[in-house]
């Protein structure tokens, strides 16, 4: 250093030019960057138009799990209080946030695609009790044309887990 | 009544398993004369978290999931390691454009891990502007991770028997031109950290390894090839797609943490090319092929090259779901014995260089070990005797 002063100069050269760039940051929370199409945030459990739950509680997702996160207990639906069409739904669905390894992996395997990823990232709790998001918390608002679940239906209507909806796949 | 002073004493820094310089817990017992090192122990295992054995208990496609958390940094090449591991033993052969993608997210990998290195080692070095233009700029490298996975980590790329996306022409585009960009930024710090005067001072000539001592000490990856070993499983047993696109080894022949610099860079543009090639000569195809649920009966081991160097897989099926026995060495547990030999007659302060001179991932490297030797000799841990270890260790350190 002694040797070269100009070293220096170049050096501090770079930095002094960086206050002319613009910065690369953002103002979070103001400010939210968003998030690839592609990302695996919370998990939000989905409705039918008609706002009939997709969830049929055959625990698939939870038996997919590889972090053992997911509880499901299955009831089941008759059609004075249909939750989900077909046979069964689930009446409680527990996700504990801190154990799930957000791989996506419930999602690949949910027959009837309740189950998505989405792209909230803001999980926090301040206690474990809160960490286990319930299906209250876990399941969408119904839609603007659907009733809120547990609805009352015609008989025989709602037979099949997967029912021929505009949205069911 | 004079005191007498005993000039043989030396005197022993311990630091770890806590400490504010360490990113990761692990134990070094240094003795100093003075400034310096006389003589360096260094003591793993306090990250182990078991993935070996919680892997038995799940089956083939959740311990994908489950071990491409081993690493934070290298997943998706843990995740391809198992992979092909797992697909030898099946006899499925893997469509050549799930093969290519594979390899491009491997590349982007080592571009994201090369870049995040350089940046803690500017940091060990006391060079924070380093830092924060590395990492500024390996920002770019993490969106395009992301928009083709949908995470900046744990990418999710594999599945058994092929990958989980497509690549289209907007995102090749997209990596093309994060690719153009970081080019331009790499050819910057090249030129950083082999003439910045400041800089060499702290990199130049430190850590000298030769060419025989980092073929003895059985050193791994850009570790290994900063000392003019030419040994990278891409280039020696290539697997993959790397039939399809070779890579050339980068080699540098000082040895020293200037050349540890290097090796790594320089490797960065081997990268770049590598993917802009896949990009432009990406094979058509289907992107995977039919996994059985159970493997069939049988053991294999499977190389492949981690950003830090050789990762090594030993994958045991009993014709179940679920694997028998899943063995694995992380490129750090290989390269750690040099810290400890490269360290002595340094000064104290060029410890941390030294040892980030390798790249360690202490959490990785951390793995029960069952000691089976020739003559009968066999030894396990249990939790009693590890759990009485423990106590007897602190009491022997407090006594």
């Amino acid at each position: 250093m002694r040797k070269n002063p100009l070293e220096l100069l170049r050096g501090l050269w770079t930095t002094f030019r960086s206050m002319l760039e613009s910065p690369v940051t953002y103002q979070y929370p103001e400010i939210k960057r968003p998030v690839r199409e592609r990302f695996r945030g919370r998990h939000e459990l989905k409705r039918y138009e008609n706002g009939l739950e997709k969830c049929i509680g055959c625990a698939l997702c939870a038996a997919a799990c590889p972090a053992d996160a997911i509880f499901v207990e299955a009831a089941e639906n008759t059609d004075e209080e249909r939750y989900s069409p077909g046979e069964r739904y689930a009446s409680t669905y527990e996700i504990n946030l801190l154990r799930c390894i957000f791989c996506g992996f419930c999602e690949d395997s949910c027959p009837t695609e309740a189950i998505v990823l989405e792209q909230n990232y803001e999980v926090s709790f301040t206690s474990r009790r809160q960490a286990i998001y319930t299906k209250d918390l876990l399941l969408v608002p119904v839609p603007t044309n659907g009733r809120q679940t547990p609805m009352k239906v015609p008989p025989g209507s709602f037979e099949r887990a997967v029912p021929e909806m505009e949205d069911a796949k | 009544m004079m005191e007498k002073k005993i000039m043989d004493e030396t005197f022993t820094v311990p630091i770890g398993p806590q400490h504010p310089a360490l990113k990761e817990p692990s134990h070094f017992r240094i003795t100093v004369d003075g400034e310096i090192v006389t003589n360096a122990v260094v003591r793993l295992g306090y990250a182990h978290r078991g993935i070996e054995k919680a892997v038995e208990g799940r089956n083939w496609i959740q311990n994908l999931y489950m071990l491409e958390r081993i690493c934070g940094i290298c997943s998706h090449i843990h995740a391809t390691a198992y992979c092909l591991g797992v697909e030898q033993l099946a006899g499925v052969e893997v469509p050549p454009r799930a093969q290519a993608i594979r390899v491009l997210t491997a590349e982007l990998e080592r571009i994201h891990s090369h870049f995040l290195w350089v940046g803690v080692a500017a940091h060990e070095a006391g060079f924070d502007t380093l830092f924060m233009y590395i990492w500024r700029d390996r920002e770019t490298v993490m969106d395009l991770l992301e928009t083709l996975s949908g995470n900046r980590v744990n990418y999710s790329v594999n599945i058994l028997g092929g990958v989980k996306f497509d690549i289209n022409e907007e995102q090749a585009d997209a990596i093309r031109k994060g690719l153009d960009y970081l080019e331009e930024r790499t050819n910057h710090y090249l030129d950083v950290v082999s003439n910045d005067a400041m800089f060499l001072q702290r990199t130049s000539g430190i850590g000298v390894m030769t060419r025989n001592q980092a073929e003895v000490l059985g050193t791994v990856g850009p570790t290994a090839r900063a000392s003019n070993v030419a040994r990278d499983v891409r280039v020696e047993a290539p697997y993959g797609a790397y039939f399809d696109y070779p890579a050339n080894i980068v080699l540098e022949e000082r040895g020293d943490l200037t050349a540890r610099f290097v090796v790594r860079i320089k490797e960065l543009f081997e990268s770049y090319r590598l993917i802009r090639l896949i990009l432009d000569t990406l094979p058509s195809g289907d992107l995977e092929t039919r996994m059985p649920r159970r493997i069939k009966e049988g053991e294999t081991v499977c190389r492949v090259e981690a950003p830090r160097g050789e990762l090594f897989y030993f994958i045991k099926s009993n014709g179940t779901d679920m694997p028998e026995r899943i063995k694995i060495r992380t490129p750090t547990i290989c390269n750690m014995t040099s810290v400890v030999k490269l360290v002595i007659g340094h000064q104290l302060a060029d410890v941390p260089m030294i040892l980030v001179g390798i790249d360690p991932c202490f959490s990785c490297n951390d793995r029960m070990v069952i000691l089976d030797r020739s003559d009968g000799y066999k030894q396990q841990w249990t939790w009693e005797a590890l759990r009485q270890h423990g106590i007897d260790y602190y009491h022997e350190q407090h006594s």
